[in-house]
């Protein structure tokens, strides 16, 4: 094994804080959308490291699942983030907050 | 032939003249409600298989040895059980025949009255409830079970005496006949509780047997007995609680000659008759009926005498011929007064439908419009008016004749004279006012006589009245025969029962009342009827007295007194004040209490998604450390 599970395991942790951190601080729809994308792509991480460590392919193919629901995820967002930005003039989430 | 109506054609026979009513009852409410005609045909196919199976009934047992009885268990409670049932014996039979008989009569009538009626269908569908509950009443056998159905029956009263709801008096007079009888039927209620409790049975025949007196204490004998007198009380209008039924009058006029004169108002009266045996044990109950008797004839005749009202006149009428019935009772004379209830129901169902005929014609209640527009062109209706005062005055050969003269004698029987002397006053009230509105219908002032000719343009609508003439021949005819079948249904009544009868020989009562209520008729034609007569009776001339027996003696207004001031500004303001501050307040409270916390917990709500994802991380984190660690 070339790279050990723990290694794996940092790896994707720190990815996940990464993402965490960009989608709370971050003041742009679009930021925070790859914010949650990089989360997501965090945890296929770990599922790869595991798959690999105890030999099982279930964890691939939950990787593969989840690059289709990001997949329509992002699609669906970006859409969301283009009407509301047609309809406000700004991508900024402190904005909309009608429903207070 | 396995079948049971062939086994028993007599429980066959009950069941068809007591349930029929129910199952027209329910077909008109479920399937016949945008058909009256069909609603009133099927009513009326019920009521007269009712009616052809009572008389079935009496003919087949009229040498009837021992009461029958049938009873399956209805209700099993731990010890107790009520059975229900039928019990067949001379009363009940009777009883059943005279409420069938009127039932169908009415009916009939009710169909030239109420025709066009928007409510048809609604009046026939409650008749027949009304007859369901009538008919099974009288056959009860147990008291829960009569019970029950008395409720019914007061039930059908009120959904009738509110018939045209529309008009207010009317659904008020509903309002108030139902809960004036509830105060009696409360006594009665718990009457029936103390006999289950002491005595452990409602049976009617084990009631009436000797062993309540064997069983119970006398005091408490004497207490369920009055107890019971309150649901008779009530139901029959008798005093203190006799102002719901002229206010009853409100409703149709056929529901006034079957309800409350011939048939409903009289199950009191069918009640005191059924539980005899029962109240006889105690002198001191009777005592107290005879007394309550006494004062609602007197009062009742006396509110008689000052009424325009036509229908009034004979609600005050039943009232105290209803005291004359419970008044011969409470003197031990069974027979006397269930013979005096079998008579009353024809001639008083009688005056009230002729009374129907003049207000459906003339579009008035009140008797001196009636007499001045023409009234005594109404020829039957005029006639058989004039047989059923006839018969109401006791004059002979009429059917009240002989029933009065038996009740007058059973009091004579008594050796206080004061109850004898009462029921003579009364005779003599009773024929004064009678023949009053019989007078001022038949022969108007002659000043107003010119007006006469303006009522006779709506004669045009005669035709249709005259289906309403046939009950009316039929009933003055039962009127007319009835009392000459004394012999007989003394014979079938009595049998049964042990009850001493008295001897008779009361010569000079018979005189007495005849002459009284000759008196009577010729004080009421010197003030009403002569030529030139100016129709002011002698009771009118009194103002004090006139405002008394006007004012219902006052009852009313008591009654009002004591609503306004105990009822209204002292329980009901109690109960406002609680509602408002303990019920309102605390809800408000909590009300104004969840809104004050919202608002102060209110600022952790940003409406910024990035706050929420933080919070929604650092949850999650340290919820991970929580079960990690």
């Amino acid at each position: 094994m070339i790279v050990s599970f723990g290694h794996v395991l940092v790896l994707s942790g720190l990815l996940f804080l990464l993402g965490a951190v960009c989608a709370v601080v971050r003041r742009n729809l679009i930021m925070i959308l790859l914010g949650v994308e990089i989360m997501l792509n965090a945890a296929t991480i770990a599922f790869v490291g595991a798959a690999l460590r105890w030999h099982d392919m279930e964890g691939q193919v939950f990787v593969l699942f989840i690059f289709a629901v990001a997949a329509a995820e992002v699609s669906v967002g970006l859409a969301l983030i283009i009407g509301v930005y047609r309809r406000t003039g700004s991508v900024d989430p402190n904005n909309f907050n009608l429903l207070k | 032939m396995t079948e049971p109506g062939f086994v028993l054609p007599t429980l066959t026979l009950v069941a068809l003249a007591t349930w029929l009513p129910a199952v027209a009852f329910a077909l008109i409410m479920i399937f016949l409600r945008p058909h009256p005609r069909q609603a009133a045909g099927v009513s009326i196919a019920a009521v007269s298989v009712s009616l052809v199976s009572a008389v079935w009934l009496l003919i087949r047992h009229w040498h009837l040895s021992a009461p029958i009885h049938f009873a399956v268990r209805w209700v099993a409670s731990g010890d107790l059980t009520i059975p229900f049932g039928f019990l067949l014996d001379p009363v009940s039979l009777l009883m059943l025949t005279v409420v069938a008989v009127i039932c169908f009569l009415v009916q009939v009538y009710s169909l030239g009255y109420m025709a066009g009626d928007p409510g048809f269908w609604r009046y026939y569908a409650f008749m027949s409830l009304f007859a369901w509950a009538m008919t099974s009443l009288t056959v009860s056998l147990t008291l829960i079970q009569l019970y029950i159905f008395w409720e019914l029956v007061g039930l059908a009263s009120y959904l009738l005496i509110g018939f045209w709801y529309e008009k207010f008096s009317a659904s008020e007079a509903g309002k108030k006949a139902f809960v004036m009888t509830r105060f009696g039927d409360v006594a009665f209620f718990l009457g029936l509780l103390l006999l289950l409790i002491h005595f452990g049975n409602l049976d009617i025949m084990e009631l009436n047997g000797p062993s309540p007196a064997e069983r119970m204490s006398p005091f408490l004998l004497t207490v369920s007995s009055l107890l019971i007198f309150g649901g008779i009380i009530g139901k029959s209008a008798q005093f203190p609680l006799l102002t719901w039924l002229p206010d009853a009058m409100e409703g149709p006029t056929p529901v006034s000659a079957l309800l409350h004169s011939a048939t409903m108002v009289a199950a009191g009266v069918y009640l005191f008759a059924r539980l005899f045996p029962l109240f006889s044990h105690s002198a001191a109950a009777m005592a107290v009926f005879l007394a309550i008797g006494t004062i609602s004839m007197v009062a009742a005749s006396t509110m008689a005498m000052v009424s325009r009202d036509i229908k009034r006149v004979w609600a005050y009428s039943t009232i105290s011929q209803l005291g004359y019935m419970v008044m011969g009772l409470a003197a031990g004379g069974f027979f006397a007064g269930v013979f005096h209830l079998t008579t009353h129901a024809g001639f008083k169902a009688l005056l009230f439908l002729c009374s129907g005929v003049f207000i459906h014609h003339f579009g008035t209640n009140d008797m001196v419009e009636i007499g001045r527009r023409g009234g005594r062109s109404l020829k039957i209706p005029m006639v058989c008016m004039i047989i059923g005062a006839a018969a109401l005055a006791g004059l002979p050969p009429l059917s009240g004749f002989f029933s009065k003269e038996l009740i007058l004698g059973v009091l004579a029987d008594r050796s206080n004279p004061i109850w004898v002397a009462a029921a003579l006053l009364g005779v003599f009230l009773t024929a004064y006012y009678t023949f009053r509105l019989i007078f001022i219908i038949s022969f108007p002032r002659i000043s107003d006589e010119v007006k006469a000719h303006h009522g006779e343009d709506n004669h045009a609508d005669r035709s249709s009245d005259r289906l309403m003439d046939w009950p009316l021949i039929i009933l003055a005819a039962v009127t007319l025969l009835l009392g000459f079948f004394e012999a007989p249904l003394e014979h079938f009544l009595v049998r049964g029962l042990a009850v001493i009868e008295p001897a008779g020989g009361h010569a000079w009562v018979l005189f007495a009342s005849l002459g009284l209520a000759a008196i009577a008729l010729g004080l009421s034609w010197f003030e009403y009827g002569r030529r030139g007569a100016d129709q002011v009776g002698f009771v009118e001339r009194i103002p004090m007295l006139y405002d008394f027996f006007a004012e219902r003696w006052y009852i009313d207004r008591f009654y009002r007194f004591v609503l306004n001031r105990f009822v209204y500004r002292g329980m009901a303001a109690l109960c406002a004040q609680n509602d408002q501050k303990v019920i309102d307040g605390s809800i408000d409270g909590l009300s104004r209490g969840t809104v004050n916390t919202g608002r102060r917990i209110a600022f952790l709500h940003t409406g910024m998604i990035q706050y929420r994802l933080l919070i929604i991380f650092v949850a999650m984190v340290l919820l991970g450390m929580f079960f990690v660690f």
